[in-house]
């Protein structure tokens, strides 16, 4: 579709365009035949439609020529021509307020000799043209004051406003009533400043304000779809960050959050406390074996005693570290508990593995000393506790136990899975 | 008649309340005639259920932003968009932290207290308490045991002790593990998997067997760790 695919979209040029179109297509005849203008009008759109293929990047000028042109060739009423000429070179000025002005003075004289351009005559009498804007994409007849219906159909050709989903969807969204003609006449009815307006509208398309018959803001409802979705769409992003959500619903999302931000805070503390007090104890460490190396001439006893007292970093060794987090999975769960140099484990199992000896292989690699296991198997899940105590020198860390156990466990949930239901020993 | 009228009365007030304390339920047993009363009070009471659920959200969303450093504007869009950026931050920083610690874990030159005081100490405290190594197997019920083990408490030796278990084909319905004086007491309700029914000796046996050479790989892993 032209009106999405170039990318680049000049409005000076879609300006003139469709007012050039309008031009030729709806200008009523003195007589007062519109079945002509009928004819016109398709004609030229449907030309203005074949010209845009070609014209895609051509100037604007240039392209309403020739359209003009093509119009000649096929125009029959002679009254048209002297119209248009003046159009052109009003479409190339700039559309102002204070233009309009001039304009709409000029409107009020009927003489067809004077350079006045017919265009809000048409736009009065024809509500096509916004329409069409509005509706790229459906074909609409509308009713004019001159009794002429007018079938507008490949509109998106004009390549009038960047924003033609938005009315797509306002327009599929309006409800069963409000008819469209009805509409844009109430749209149109702020006087002589609709043409401004509808260029204004045009730009501004997904913010515009119209009312309908029923007294709602129409326009309003795109907006609102819009901002809704984009809501939504932001609560989900935000439940994928979370590790294991649980309901799906907005409350609840929020909750976990709540509850993942304070984890990792409680994460982020402890692994700085791990840093600090490695670090210190590595400098210790190092300050000892200098200190042997150096004192090994020495006594040796007045060095480490000096060590011991003024060890600068010994605040950070006497926090006590504490986190805890839990971590769910599909068929099992996880809480860690950690204070101090003590972790706490529970673990719940849906399946019916024997995931005991798994999470105690983990456990040693952990460098976790077991002091206490309780549990079993209670109706459907596997239940325990361990209370376990690290060994003095290892740095782990509460998190990294969790992720760990329940990755060891989901991965015997994965690994029995199959073969409990194949294997007939 | 008195009687008739009170009890009608009765089944009235009866089936008011239901309808008034229906809830969500009472909503679908409404008859047509009281639909303009009652949708009234179905309609309050709705209210009154979707109140509390926008509150319950806002309170959460108050809770998140409280939570979160923000630093725009404050309405439920951003609240969100802030949060998302808090907790990746909040990611990253822990990773850094965690990668840190490991660069650290690798030129670190404390190392864990080695084994072969672990177990030196063991030894001692349970002479100290004068508890025994011991393995006692007791018949419950058909293929259930009772099994109680006191070993020597030295690491790894829980995996080893599930390991046996497993390779004797137990599944472990009610585990207990204690740790007290350097011994470590396993008891453990089993039932055995494989359907052929093992006595209690042979159980007995073979666990004494196992936790022999348990202990023969760890003295091995010792002068192991006196060679280095």
């Amino acid at each position: 579709m032209n009106l999405q695919e170039s990318g680049c979209f000049d409005p000076q040029y879609s300006m003139t365009h469709w007012h050039a179109l309008m031009v030729m297509g709806g200008l009523p005849s003195p007589d007062g035949t519109t079945t002509q203008t009928h004819d016109i009008l398709e004609d030229n759109l449907n030309l203005s439609s074949y010209n845009h293929h070609q014209l895609e990047e051509e100037d604007a000028s240039t392209a309403v020529q020739m359209e003009i042109q093509q119009h000649h060739l096929l125009d029959t009423t002679t009254t048209n021509s002297h119209f248009i000429r003046p159009e052109l070179s009003y479409e190339q000025s700039n559309w102002d307020a204070a233009d309009h002005q001039s304009f709409n003075m000029l409107l009020s004289s009927s003489s067809p000799e004077a350079a006045y351009p017919p265009t809000p005559d048409l736009l009065n009498l024809f509500h096509l043209p916004p329409k069409c804007a509005f509706l790229p994409n459906s074909s609409i007849s509308f009713k004019s004051d001159s009794a002429s219906s007018v079938v507008c159909d490949p509109l998106f050709h004009l390549n009038l406003t960047p924003q033609p989903p938005v009315f797509r969807e306002l327009l599929q969204s309006l409800p069963h009533g409000y008819t469209l003609p009805a509409d844009e006449k109430e749209l149109y009815h702020d006087g002589d400043n609709g043409i401004l307006e509808f260029t204004r509208d045009i730009s501004m398309a997904a913010h515009a304000k119209g009312r309908d018959k029923a007294g709602k803001t129409t326009k309003h409802f795109a907006t609102e779809r819009e901002r809704r979705v984009h809501l939504n769409d932001k609560f989900q992003a935000l439940r994928t960050m979370v590790p294991s959500p649980t309901k799906n619903d907005r409350a609840s999302i929020v909750g976990d959050a709540i509850d993942y931000i304070k984890e990792l805070l409680r994460t982020v503390r402890e692994l700085k406390l791990v840093v600090e007090k490695k670090r210190c104890g590595q400098d210790r460490s190092k300050r000892l074996k200098t200190e042997e190396t150096a004192s090994a001439a020495d006594a040796g006893d007045g060095g480490c005693k000096l060590l011991g007292l003024g060890d600068p970093d010994q605040c950070y060794n006497t926090c006590l570290r504490s986190s805890w987090l839990q971590r769910k999975s599909k068929n099992s769960e996880v809480d860690v508990r950690l204070i101090d140099d003590e972790v706490t484990i529970k673990l719940v199992q849906r399946k019916k593995i024997n995931c005991l000896l798994f999470v105690s292989r983990l456990l040693d690699e952990l460098q976790l000393d077991l002091h206490h296991v309780a549990g079993g198997n209670i109706g459907d899940y596997y239940s325990f506790l361990f209370n376990t105590k690290i060994y003095e020198g290892s740095s782990v860390y509460a998190s990294a136990i969790a992720n760990k156990l329940i990755n060891v466990v989901d991965k015997q949930d994965a690994a029995a899975a199959p073969p409990t239901s194949s294997t007939c020993l | 008649m008195d009687m008739e009228f009170l009890t009608e009365l009765n089944e009235l007030a009866i089936t008011d309340h239901q309808r008034l304390t229906g809830g969500r339920m009472g909503r679908r047993k409404l008859e047509d005639d009281d639909d303009n009363n009652n949708s009234k009070e179905f309609k309050s009471k709705n209210l009154q259920a979707e109140r509390r659920r926008r509150q319950k959200l806002s309170d959460r969303l108050l809770t998140l932003r409280s939570l979160v450093p923000i630093i725009t504007n404050m309405n439920k869009a951003t609240i969100i968009d802030d949060a998302i950026t808090y907790i990746q931050e909040l990611q990253k920083t822990s990773q850094v932290l965690s990668e840190q610690l490991l660069e650290m874990e690798g030129s670190s030159e404390e190392s864990v207290m080695p084994m072969k005081l672990e177990i030196a100490v063991a030894q001692h405290d349970m002479k100290k308490c004068g508890i025994k190594e011991e393995v006692k197997v007791s018949n419950i019920d058909g293929n259930k045991f009772l099994i109680k083990i006191i070993v020597e408490k030295k690491r790894g030796c829980f995996t080893q002790l599930i390991e046996a278990m497993n390779y004797l084909g137990f599944e472990l319905s009610e585990t207990n593990v204690t740790t007290f004086s350097g011994a470590m007491l396993f008891s453990s309700c089993v039932h055995g998997k494989y359907g052929d029914t093992l006595m209690v000796e042979h159980i007995e046996e073979l666990l004494s067997e196992m936790m022999r050479s348990m202990k023969t790989s760890s003295q091995s892993a010792i002068e192991l760790g006196n060679t280095n």
